[in-house]
């Protein structure tokens, strides 16, 4: 136990949401968020924990306090959120198109030039009618990785090599499920699934 | 009389029928509801408890297995196994994300957890004994899991559904590298048979109770069913568990604990009766490792403090800098 | 120095090299063994995920390192980690002390991997064709490492006391062992002379510039004195032994396994 405990409580550093880009010409999406006293420590961190696997070429770090989200039914309920004030600038604009299951929230769709978030979340809006939801945030709150070959190849190219953490490395162990089925040794469909 | 509570109907004094008609109506017309969005309290509260649940479960997870990365007998299981296991710090990581989105704190749900307040999955409470418990925990263990996660990814809570449909990505490999040791144990000398076949005995009820009581006696089903959380009951995610795991494990040439295990003419594998009396023992703690693990988890909790102060005061001093 | 390409090996040079690579694999099976001790209760999830990534490298390495060794006459590379005793083992003693606190770890971290990155960069340049080709594999992942380190060495280093003194007190014990890691193998002089291996100086001396310029003029810390002479890396400390028992125990207790 150290001396330290007892003289302040843990810390919750900032979140920050993380976009992460999978080949270049493809939107960064919004893949999770990582706590992070600072932006080389948000970007690290970022690295480590959505760069397990392939495959990324860049990676922007966004502190939550700088993004405005929104979905139609918030818009509705509160309208205020297009008059949220900020700096005018450069705005990013994120927005999710589909209910389908996925593993990111947002694409990264381009940037409108805004007087201030809620302003530039109004112009997505109007740009994205019929969207599920928008995110706004300035360029001037985006940190991101070096787009020099040595930083794409020492943050990004490793994890293509690591294929043991793919399933597909693995291949079919065994009788193949189908032949098991065709044995009549597994169900074709579980029971709860049959009228279902 | 006593007044339903919200767990039961799911509605918390000052929530309109009309808000719950909506709600539940979008949920039926499958829209993912997203952190903004208007939700009744009690699916807020179930979503915290649940998925702080389910984050606590993987990174106690890393615990029973982790303990082996030192004694992996190759360098192929160990690079393996430590990517295993930092896949399960990866997938809480992933989960607290999704509970903060809730307005949850990542401080206050570690303190749930190290406190004891909130469970996380009896399973890692059992001991691994030998090597081969590896990878019968990969093949079974993570084969339940998945069964669950692959429900769970299309739940009604998009930032729950996108996490679980990132893990459930990666939980495969958990799988597969599993199945790949059991069944090359089956067939190697006899005391790696001896060894799996060991495995498999001590971890076969545990997976099965792993997915939950029976539908009779799950206190939480009735709102999470309603609201698109829990897409299957316990019993029908078991079924597919057993379906699935039972002709592969004879396949390995092992022999299955249930003398009572049989084919319906379905096809269907029914299993025999489940000893619940030892599953509710461990979820309270009686049996297995709780303590150990928790003890372990508060270990690196404390020891981690100054760490963690150090990160705190060398931000504060930056921003000082910054700020002159 | 020669930057012919060296397309055939003498046995004194397949030995040495047979040698170095060994050392260089033993280094990063005992490191990243250590470091593996971490997960599960790192100071932060997050670092939970970072160490076994760092590890899961190190190991990537040695088992490059090995599986060249393999072709110049060397045995499996699992025989060579779980089949070798302490007596055995060439790592360094930097690598085999326990694992300490996180300072202790992020330190010697550090310095194994600014002298590995700094190294790697030098051997792609390898007139031996199949190092040069492994080390340009390793050396993008030691550079990930280094700024990984590098940022914790400098948040631990300028952040409270506690914090600053456990970081100057895993400096001064772990310095005299970094020197270890600039010891040539027997025979290395003749593979330098012919470009199949980096002048080991000149990297000790890019590294010693390095380090010093991060721990001292950037961090704050101060660089104890290192023993003119350090013993060899057969001279291994108490630890080594109790780590190898446990690292190899299910492997020896399996002998006839051909599988794992």
């Amino acid at each position: 136990m150290t001396q330290s405990q007892f003289l302040s409580s843990d810390t919750q550093w900032p979140r920050w949401e993380v976009f992460k880009q999978d080949a270049p010409n493809r939107p960064h999406q919004a893949v999770g968020s990582v706590h992070a006293g600072d932006p080389p420590h948000a970007l690290v961190t970022a690295r480590n924990v959505f760069v397990r696997r392939p495959a990324a070429v860049s990676l922007w770090c966004v502190r939550e306090d700088d993004i405005l989200t929104a979905t139609p039914e918030e818009l509705a309920t509160h309208p205020a959120l297009l008059d949220s004030p900020g700096e005018a600038g450069t705005y990013h604009v994120g927005v999710k198109r589909t209910n389908k299951r996925s593993m990111t929230f947002v694409d990264l769709s381009g940037t409108v030039t805004a007087d201030g978030p809620g302003d530039a979340l109004r112009q997505a809006q109007s740009l994205h009618p019929d969207v599920l939801a928008w995110m706004v945030f300035p360029e001037s709150a985006v940190v991101r990785t070096d787009e020099d070959p040595g930083t794409v190849e020492s943050w990004f190219a490793p994890a293509k090599d690591k294929t043991y953490k793919q399933q597909q490395h693995y291949g079919v162990i065994g009788r193949h499920v189908g032949e098991l089925k065709r044995a009549g040794l597994m169900p074709g469909r579980a029971a709860s699934e049959e009228g279902a | 009389m006593t007044h339903p509570t919200p767990a039961q109907t799911g509605i918390t004094p000052g929530e309109t029928a009309e808000q719950h008609a909506h709600f539940e109506a979008r949920i039926a017309r499958g829209e993912k509801i997203e952190a903004g969005d208007w939700m009744p309290a009690e699916y807020r509260r179930q979503l915290i408890r649940m998925i702080s649940q389910h984050a606590h479960s993987e990174v106690v997870g890393m615990l029973p297995e982790g303990e082996w990365i030192t004694r992996a007998p190759s360098l192929k299981r160990k690079t393996i196994l430590m990517a295993k296991v930092q896949d399960e710090a990866g997938h809480g990581q992933y989960l607290y994300h999704a509970a903060e989105t809730l307005g949850a704190t990542r401080e206050d749900m570690l303190q749930a957890l190290l406190s004891g307040k909130a469970k996380y999955s009896s399973i890692f409470n059992y001991p691994t004994h030998t090597w081969a418990d590896v990878g019968m925990i990969g093949w079974l263990v993570d084969g339940a899991a998945i069964k669950n996660q692959t429900m769970l990814a299309g739940c009604s809570y998009g930032p729950y559904s996108r996490a679980m449909v990132r893990i459930c990505s990666e939980e495969t490999f958990h799988h597969k590298q599993g199945k790949e040791m059991i069944v090359a144990y089956a067939q190697g000398t006899p005391e790696q048979r001896a060894m799996a076949q060991d495995a498999l005995n001590r971890w076969w009820w545990p997976a099965m109770m792993m997915l939950g009581p029976h539908d009779a006696d799950s206190p939480n089903s009735g709102v999470l069913t309603r609201w698109g959380i829990k897409l299957k009951s316990n019993d029908e995610v078991r079924q597919e568990f057993i379906n699935e795991h039972v002709p592969e494990l004879l396949e390995a040439g092992l022999t299955i604990p249930d003398p009572d295990l049989h084919q319906d003419e379905q096809g269907n594998w029914r299993h025999g009766p489940i000893h619940w009396d030892e599953f509710w023992a461990v979820i309270r703690g009686e049996q297995g490792l709780n303590k150990e693990r928790l003890g372990a988890r508060q270990h690196a909790h404390d020891d981690g403090a100054w760490v963690r102060d150090a990160l705190q005061a060398y931000t504060d001093r930056q921003r000082a800098v910054a700020a002159d | 120095m020669t930057t012919t390409p060296t397309t055939h090996l003498t046995d004194t040079q397949t030995q040495a090299l047979l040698l170095k690579l060994t050392v260089l694999a033993d280094d990063e099976i005992i490191l990243a063994h250590r470091d593996g001790e971490w997960t599960g209760h790192a100071p932060i999830l997050e670092e939970d995920i970072a160490l076994a990534n760092i590890a899961q490298d190190e190991l990537g390495h040695a088992g490059l390192y090995l599986s060249l060794a393999q072709t110049l006459g060397g045995s499996d590379p699992d025989r060579v980690a779980f089949w070798r005793g302490p007596d055995d083992y060439r790592n360094t003693r930097l690598v085999e002390l326990p694992k300490g606190d996180w300072a202790f770890t992020m330190v010697r971290q550090f310095l194994y991997d600014t002298a590995e990155a700094l190294w790697l960069e030098a051997a792609t340049r390898s007139t031996y064709a199949p190092l040069a080709e492994i080390a340009a594999k390793a050396v993008r992942e030691e550079k990930f490492h280094v700024q990984h380190t590098a940022l914790w060495v400098e948040r631990l280093a300028l952040g409270t006391p506690e914090s600053e003194r456990r970081t100057q007190a895993a400096l001064t014990e772990l310095w005299p062992h970094a020197a270890q890691l600039f010891q040539p193998v027997e025979g290395e002089a003749e593979l330098t002379a012919a470009g199949i291996l980096p002048d080991l100086n000149a990297v000790h001396a890019r590294w010693t510039d390095l380090v010093t310029r991060h721990l001292v003029d950037k961090c704050g810390l101060t660089l104890p004195d290192a023993p003119t002479t350090q013993p060899g890396r057969d001279t291994h400390t108490h630890h080594l032994a109790p780590l190898l028992e446990e690292m190899q125990s299910v492997a020896r207790q399996h002998p006839d396994a051909e599988v794992w």
